[in-house]
Order: structure tokens, then C-alpha cells, then sequence
């Protein structure tokens, strides 16, 4: 300004219209300002204040800012005329902009005049959050954190969320569960409003500096996308994608998606996977395993030296068993030959004593052969011999034998007469007879 | 055999507990394929057993019990300290 008033006129740049008065060229810029096209604007409403007629604030993201002010009664159309329009909503409105020119005693004023607004839907965060997510995937900061080597089992790990939240309480549970006994840092930090992500953001730059901290959980219960929105902010996933630790997130339920889980290293649905994902290693199952390691392996030491020596003390037997086994077969065939031997001489002896049967009958029938035809005419003879005494032959030449009652033969006539009865045998019969007697007749 | 003629790899200290995991794995699975000579088991054996070791005291580490700090005080900490 000093420079301004000692300059002398002709300093000013030459060639240049005017100078005009000040008041006319603000009037000027005021029409030329409205004249501009009429848009809608996104953004986070910050500085909300009122005066009688209107409210201001400015609406802002990670970019940049712009000063806005609406009408109470474009307020109260819009049904935010309470406490709607406060700070930390996500509002899009819509409006020009506009110029106060100000006069002799009050000061101008540039703003966004809105004459329409709403809290920002759904739909209008996610388009915001797709054009975001297009962006820094592009410039390769999702793959970033991914790259990260992530220990399987920290000794001490930081966690940012709300110091109230359930989110706390589910993640210590899992630690728990899983046996780990570690440290927990906590950076505990709003989760929701305007004010959240530049605390997030500082609480992890803290916990990665820590030397001791090998991985960061940045958790929070689930809630609509608005709610979540501050996981969404540019500058904070920046930064995430930035830590030299890896960032576990679990921001949300499982359909909610914020960019923080794009570039984050793991995004998780919930506390407790987080948890698991921090701390990868089941303790309680990794000392079993490593006790049944201890066990195979001092087994297989011994194995390997009992197995060996059993097999050394085999080897050692082997002649003598080799011996043992060679005596067996000559033993067998010891046995195999007298056997062989005694079948030979029993069947030598045998056929001898065949051959000898055959000879005896041949010489016995030999002999008893011109015996026999002797002794059968000898027979013969005394057969003809004997029929020829034969008492039947004598009484079939005619005579008769006198037998008595008994059929004793009665060889005498004494005996005769002295029988009661007697019989006269012929050739042909009997004849049964008394015989007489002198005296009695 | 004497210690000092072991490889010296073999008794290294694992860099991280998954290190020593992976290669206590590929001892086991070494040992079970029963290639390993009488040598090589004894050797492998040893070093398996300083792997357990290891990996005992690192899960004892974290096995003491929960621990929690919270940033702000730790912070305060530092700041107390400070010269």
C-alpha cells in the first residue's frame, strides 16, 4: 500500500479501460455473477450461522470449499429450517452465484446462493464415492497397502475406533478367543461427523510411527452410507494407502462398502474377522500343532536311530542265520535221501519176495500135481472097494438082514429067537415078523 | 556329529514365526518321506527342535495375557519425556 500511494501515475498499466468507479463495476460483477449457469452442488455443510433473513455455511470436501447462504424462507420450503442444515450433513444444493456489492458502510459478499437444498441421498453419496474410487484405483493406490507383509502373529497391534463403540468390545472378544495375549494400542477417534476423518487419519499416522504396532484395525459398527461417510474421505484413504503398516478395516456391515476398504490391505465385515485378520494365527491352536511337532520330531530321531540299529543287529545275524538256513536244507535233503533209499531197498525186497511167491507155487504145483493124480485113482479105488462091501449091495444080490425092535442088527438066531419082534430088511423094504418058538408052541 | 561342523543355516535364528513354521513344515515333511539318512535326520531333528523352540517363546510372548495402552497417553508419555 505504501508503494500504491508513492507511485506516481504513470505507473498504473497503461492501455486498460477506466478506472471506473468501484460501485458501478461491483454492480457490474453482481449482474455479470448471476448471469452465470445455474448448478447443483455436493458437499459436507460446515459453519453453519444464521442472520434474521438467512443462513450461511459452506459446503466443502477434501478439494476445496465454497461459501453459500440461502434464504430462511428457502429453508423452511426445504423442511430443514431446524436443526437440518447443521454441520457435518451431506447436502446438494442448488443455486447460482451470487454478489453483494455491499454500500457506503456495509462490506461485500461473494456466495453460492442456494434457493433449493437436501440432505444428500444414497444415490448421490455413491456417485460421489464411484467417481472417487475410479480415481485412486487408477492412480494404483488400492494395490499399495496389499503389498504389505502382514505378520501372522503380532505382538502388539493399534486399533482406532470410538472408545464407546460396540466394535471394541467384539474385537477384544475375538483376540481372546483366539488365545492372543498381546498389546492393543488404542487410538480411539470419532466415527462419524466432519470431524472424524481428519482424527482417524492423525491416530493412524500415530499408531504407524510406533515401531512396536505391526498392524492397525480401524473399525466402527454399521450405519447408512451418510453414517459411514467418513470413511469415505479422500484424504483419509490417502493416507491409509500411505502407512507402512498394513490396515485392517471393518467399517460397517458386510453390504456396506467404503473406500477405506479399497485401500485398506484386508476389508473385513465385521470386528471379530478383523480381529482375525490382524492377528492370523490361532494361538491356541498353533501351541497344540507345535507340540504334536516336538512329538514327531523326537520320534523320529529315535526311530531313525532304533530303526537303524535293529536293522545293524539284523545284518550282524545274518551269517549265522545264512548257516542255519544252509544246515536246514542239507538236513532235508539228508532226509529226502534216506528216505528215498528206504522206499528203494523195501521195494527191491518186495519184488523179491514176489518173484520168490511165484517160483514156491509153480514148484508146489509142480509137486503136488503127479501126488494128486495117484492118491485119486488110490481114492477110487477103495470108493469101489467100500460100495463093494456095502450090506445094501449084499441084500440087493437077494439076501436079507434080521434087525431087531431098535434096528439093531441081530447077527444070530439066538438073538432072533429071543426078540418079540423083528424085522426082515430087503433090498426093496421091510418086513416086520414074530418068530415062533418051540417050547411055547 | 560335532556341533560346530553343522551347517551353520541350519541353526540360524528363524526371521519371523511364519519363517520358522514353513521350514519346521518342510523338516517334517522331509523326515516323513524317509529319505533322510541317519545324518541328515539327526541334523534335521536338532534344528526342528530349536524351531519348536522358537516358536514356543514367541507364542509365550503373547501368551501372558492382554495388554491394553491407549495413544493419547503413550503420546502424553513422550512429551513428559522430552527434554
Amino acid at each position: 500500500m505504501e508503494e500504491n500511494r508513492l507511485a506516481p501515475q504513470g505507473r498504473t498499466a497503461p492501455g486498460l479501460p477506466g478506472p471506473f468507479a468501484v460501485g458501478t463495476y461491483a454492480r457490474k460483477l453482481q449482474g455479470w455473477m448471476r448471469e452465470r449457469a445455474r448448478v447443483q452442488l455436493i458437499g459436507e455443510v460446515t459453519g453453519v450461522g444464521r442472520s434474521k433473513v438467512q443462513a450461511y455455511f459452506e459446503l466443502r470436501d477434501a478439494e476445496g470449499a465454497v461459501p453459500c447462504a440461502i434464504w430462511l424462507n428457502d429453508l423452511e420450503k426445504a423442511g430443514l429450517d431446524g436443526t437440518g442444515l447443521r454441520d457435518g450433513a451431506e447436502v446438494v444444493i442448488s443455486g447460482g452465484l451470487d454478489y453483494y456489492p455491499g454500500g457506503g458502510q456495509a462490506s461485500p459478499n461473494f456466495c453460492f446462493r442456494a434457493t433449493h437444498v437436501r440432505l444428500a441421498g444414497e444415490g448421490d453419496l455413491i456417485a460421489r464415492l464411484e467417481a472417487l474410487r475410479k480415481q485412486m484405483r487408477a492412480e494404483g493406490l488400492f494395490e499399495l497397502q496389499k503389498q504389505l507383509h502382514r505378520p501372522v502373529l503380532p505382538k502388539a497391534i493399534g486399533v482406532v475406533t470410538a472408545e464407546r463403540g460396540a466394535a471394541r468390545r467384539d474385537l477384544l472378544a475375538a483376540l481372546e478367543r483366539r488365545g492372543w495375549g498381546g498389546t492393543v494400542i488404542w487410538g480411539f477417534a470419532p466415527v462419524q461427523d466432519r470431524h472424524a476423518a481428519p482424527a482417524i487419519g492423525m491416530a493412524l499416522q500415530d499408531l504407524a510411527a510406533r515401531p512396536e504396532v505391526e498392524a492397525i484395525v480401524v473399525t466402527r459398527g454399521g450405519g447408512s452410507l451418510a453414517d459411514l461417510w467418513a470413511f469415505c474421505d479422500e484424504t483419509l484413504c490417502r493416507t491409509v494407502a500411505m502407512l507402512r503398516v498394513p490396515v485392517v478395516s471393518a467399517v460397517g456391515h458386510e453390504r456396506d462398502s467404503t473406500l477405506i476398504d479399497d485401500v485398506a490391505a484386508v476389508a473385513c465385515s465385521t470386528p471379530t474377522h478383523a480381529a482375525e485378520a490382524a492377528v492370523p494365527l490361532d494361538c491356541l491352536a498353533a501351541r497344540e500343532s507345535l507340540e504334536r511337532c516336538a512329538v514327531g520330531l523326537r520320534r523320529a530321531g529315535e526311530g531313525a536311530i532304533g530303526t537303524r540299529s535293529r536293522h545293524l543287529g539284523a545284518l550282524a545275524r545274518g551269517p549265522a542265520r545264512a548257516l542255519q538256513r544252509e544246515r536246514g536244507k542239507l538236513n532235508q535233503k539228508i532226509r529226502e535221501i534216506r528216505a528215498a533209499a528206504e522206499r528203494g531197498l523195501a521195494g527191491r525186497a518186495d519184488s523179491q519176495r514176489r518173484i520168490g511167491t511165484v517160483v514156491l507155487e509153480r514148484a508146489r504145483r509142480r509137486a503136488i500135481g503127479a501126488d494128486m493124480d495117484k492118491r485119486r485113482a488110490a481114492l477110487h479105488r477103495a470108493a469101489v472097494t467100500l460100495r463093494a462091501h456095502e450090506p445094501e449091495r449084499t441084500l440087493e444080490r437077494g439076501y436079507a438082514l434080521v434087525e431087531g425092535d431098535g434096528g439093531e442088527p441081530l447077527t444070530s438066531a439066538a438073538e432072533a429067537g429071543a426078540a418079540e419082534r423083528i424085522s426082515l430088511r430087503f433090498s426093496d423094504g421091510r418086513v416086520r415078523a414074530r418068530p415062533e418058538r418051540d417050547g411055547a408052541a | 556329529m560335532d556341533e560346530s561342523e553343522r551347517d551353520p543355516s541350519a541353526t540360524a535364528q528363524p526371521d519371523s514365526y511364519e519363517a520358522a513354521v514353513e521350514r519346521l513344515e518342510e523338516i517334517i515333511d522331509r523326515l516323513d518321506s524317509g529319505q533322510a539318512g541317519l545324518r541328515e535326520t539327526l541334523d534335521l531333528c536338532g534344528e526342528g527342535k530349536q524351531l519348536v523352540t522358537y516358536c514356543a517363546a514367541e507364542l509365550d510372548e503373547v501368551g501372558a495375557g492382554l495388554k491394553e495402552l491407549r495413544l493419547d497417553d503413550l503420546a502424553a508419555r513422550l512429551e513428559s519425556e522430552a527434554p
